[in-house]
């Protein structure tokens, strides 16, 4: 006998498997072209405006909090980083500017967890598991951000090795471009989009029209590839995460680098874990390297942004993210006395906020509201 | 192990679903083996060892379905939830069928044999429909099969005034106090039984909220 899916499936109320692979990769194309136009439309938005618009983040604190605040608005680190990557192939925004973003990015995309843990509130025990599991990695984010956001201020650290990475594999140099396979089909698609806009007379006016397409369509895109790929691969998921129940360490983090990749969100797997932890079925300690394999397998979507580009710098500021996620692993991780740092701090957070239950939603808004809020309005 | 991802495989509900055709298996075999110290085995170690490693093969198994259906509820919130609801609640149906299997072994333990009985053959004929009725119950589920389902739940229907009679008959007897404990047990864990492996049958054709319902009084069941 069929399940309540199939039967949907059967007819027709629900996309089959293959139909969504399919469509999948026709979001996917259309996620590039976003990218694509919002490239477009800031370059012919010129200088002028572009100055204007990155005058603010010259700070590189005040840089971490736009990507913190973006992330935290838009609920998903791949549309702020896939938009960075893009304004880096302007070349409008420096790569060395952009880092910052990409880290505070990072932080940001860590809110929805933590909100998802506020479903639990009314639990003590369910909550407390649920908070920690989803302020660990708030901690964890914070930790290497902290480490080595003062780290590549020095010394250029991070974007130089992502930049070297980038030369090795693309070959050419910044502010150059790559022979990306895709550059052509995506440009195709982008154009095609342009020449809609002929009747348009101005050219700035033609030019904010492709940015705010550009961002509608890298925003609706991966909101519709991760719920798709979530639906296509949930059998996966389930069976990979049962492997990762009872086990920590590298089957951890490769699991989450795995899920993650799949549904091109990282807060999909993180929310996921929340209600697992919740239940007991999964310990915290077992979450805390789904959610680190979480941090890699996000930046996918970035990579796959910069291929769309074709640019040096874009590859590069995407490599980066990747660069710091690993490093912030190979940071904290390796080292037994350091390692479950993250978790230690998140259960005493933990502890506060099943006393004070107010304290855990003051707690999320000003992590990720009001701090970033506060810090963009003096720093600018 | 990790790289299960990239292979393909059953879903979760259809392994749920394999697991607790298993379960049902093993409380069968339980029954079976109950009923025979019951009617003149009588208690033996190696009786005891086996219903007790198969109720915790049951047991833990209860544990894995619960363990996959969570999962499958927190991948994937909306989907098959009538099925996950509908499974989370029978399994312990099915858990339950094998823990008055063993209660009936108890009644071997305690003294009970049924072979001296008058009735012998009486007794019996229960032993073996409500065997028939576990085993063709399991074939219904693993077939999810609608039309078998309500045809067994009315077959099944008949036997509960019968086991009441047989309660009453028990309580109300002269013979000694030991037969009367041992024969109203006996069809008080038949009931049981029935009705637990009829919840299982319902989640085929009942609603999720009338689950559970099986062994109320007519006017409370559900229509199916």
């Amino acid at each position: 006998m069929e399940t309540q899916s199939q039967v949907a499936v059967r007819r027709g109320l629900k996309l089959s498997g293959p139909v969504r692979g399919v469509l999948v990769f026709a979001l996917l194309y259309l996620f590039l072209v976003g990218v694509k136009l919002l490239e477009s439309g800031i370059e012919g938005l010129g200088s002028g405006f572009t100055d204007t618009l990155f005058q603010g983040v010259s700070n590189p604190l005040a840089g971490l909090f736009v990507g913190i605040l973006a992330t935290v608005l838009v609920q998903s680190s791949s549309v702020t980083t896939s938009t960075i990557v893009g304004l880096v192939g302007t070349g409008v925004l420096p790569v060395a500017q952009a880092v910052p973003m990409i880290m505070g990015a990072n932080i940001g995309t860590t809110v929805t967890n933590t909100i998802v843990s506020l479903g639990h509130i009314r639990q003590s025990e369910e909550f407390k598991r649920a908070f920690t599991a989803a302020t660990m990695h708030d901690f964890f984010n914070i930790i290497a951000v902290a480490v080595l956001l003062p780290l590549e201020l020095m010394t250029r650290a991070i974007s130089g090795l992502a930049r070297l990475i980038t030369e090795t594999i693309a070959g050419g140099v910044g502010g150059g471009s790559f022979d990306s396979p895709i550059k052509g089909a995506v440009k195709w698609g982008a154009s095609w989009i342009e020449d809609l806009l002929g009747w348009v007379n101005s050219d700035k006016v033609a030019a904010a029209f492709l940015l705010i397409i550009g961002v509608a369509l890298i925003f609706l895109t991966l909101t519709f590839i991760t719920k798709n790929m979530r639906v296509l691969v949930a059998d996966r998921i389930e069976r990979s995460l049962n492997a990762a129940l009872s086990k920590s360490g590298t089957v951890g983090i490769i699991v989450g680098l795995l899920v993650t990749m799949a549904v091109q969100s990282s807060s999909i797997t993180t929310s996921i874990l929340i209600p697992l932890v919740a239940s007991g079925i999964l310990l915290v300690r077992n979450a805390y390297p789904i959610t680190l394999g979480a941090n890699i397998g996000t930046t996918v979507t970035a990579l796959l942004a910069a291929l769309g580009t074709g640019a040096i710098d874009g590859l590069t500021i995407a490599v980066t993210h990747t660069v710091f996620n690993v490093l912030g692993i190979l940071l904290i991780y390796p080292w037994k006395k350091i390692r479950y740092l993250p978790v230690t701090l998140a259960g005493k957070l933990a502890d506060i906020a099943i006393r004070r239950k107010s304290l855990a939603v003051g707690y999320t808004l000003t992590m990720f509201v009001a701090i970033p809020l506060a810090g963009i309005l003096i720093l600018r | 192990m990790v790289f299960d991802f990239f292979k393909g495989g059953q879903s979760t509900i259809e392994e749920v679903e394999k697991t607790l055709v298993a379960m049902m298996q093993n409380a069968r075999q339980n029954y079976e083996e109950a009923m025979d110290a019951v009617f003149g085995g009588g208690k033996s170690k190696s009786t005891k060892k086996g219903l007790k490693k198969t109720d915790r093969e049951i047991n833990l198994a209860q544990q894995q379905v619960r363990r996959d259906l969570m999962m499958h509820a927190s991948v994937s919130p909306t989907m098959d939830l009538a099925e996950t609801l509908a499974y989370m609640s029978v399994v312990k149906d099915v858990e339950r069928v094998g823990d008055y299997a063993k209660n009936l072994y108890d009644l071997a333990k305690f003294g009970a044999d049924f072979t001296t009985a008058e009735d012998f053959e009486y007794l019996a004929r229960y032993r073996d429909c409500i065997g028939k009725l576990i085993d063709d119950a399991i074939e219904v589920f693993r077939a999810r099969d609608p039309e078998g389902a309500r045809e067994l739940i009315a077959e099944a229907d008949k036997y509960f005034s019968e086991f009441d009679d047989n309660v009453k008959a028990a309580f109300n007897s002269d013979g000694p106090a030991s037969d009367a404990v041992a024969r109203t047990l006996y069809f008080r864990f038949l009931k049981r039984i029935t009705a637990h492996v009829m919840n299982l049958l319902t989640s085929l054709v009942a609603p999720i909220h009338r689950l559970d319902y099986y062994d109320e009084a007519k006017d409370d069941r559900v229509e199916l």
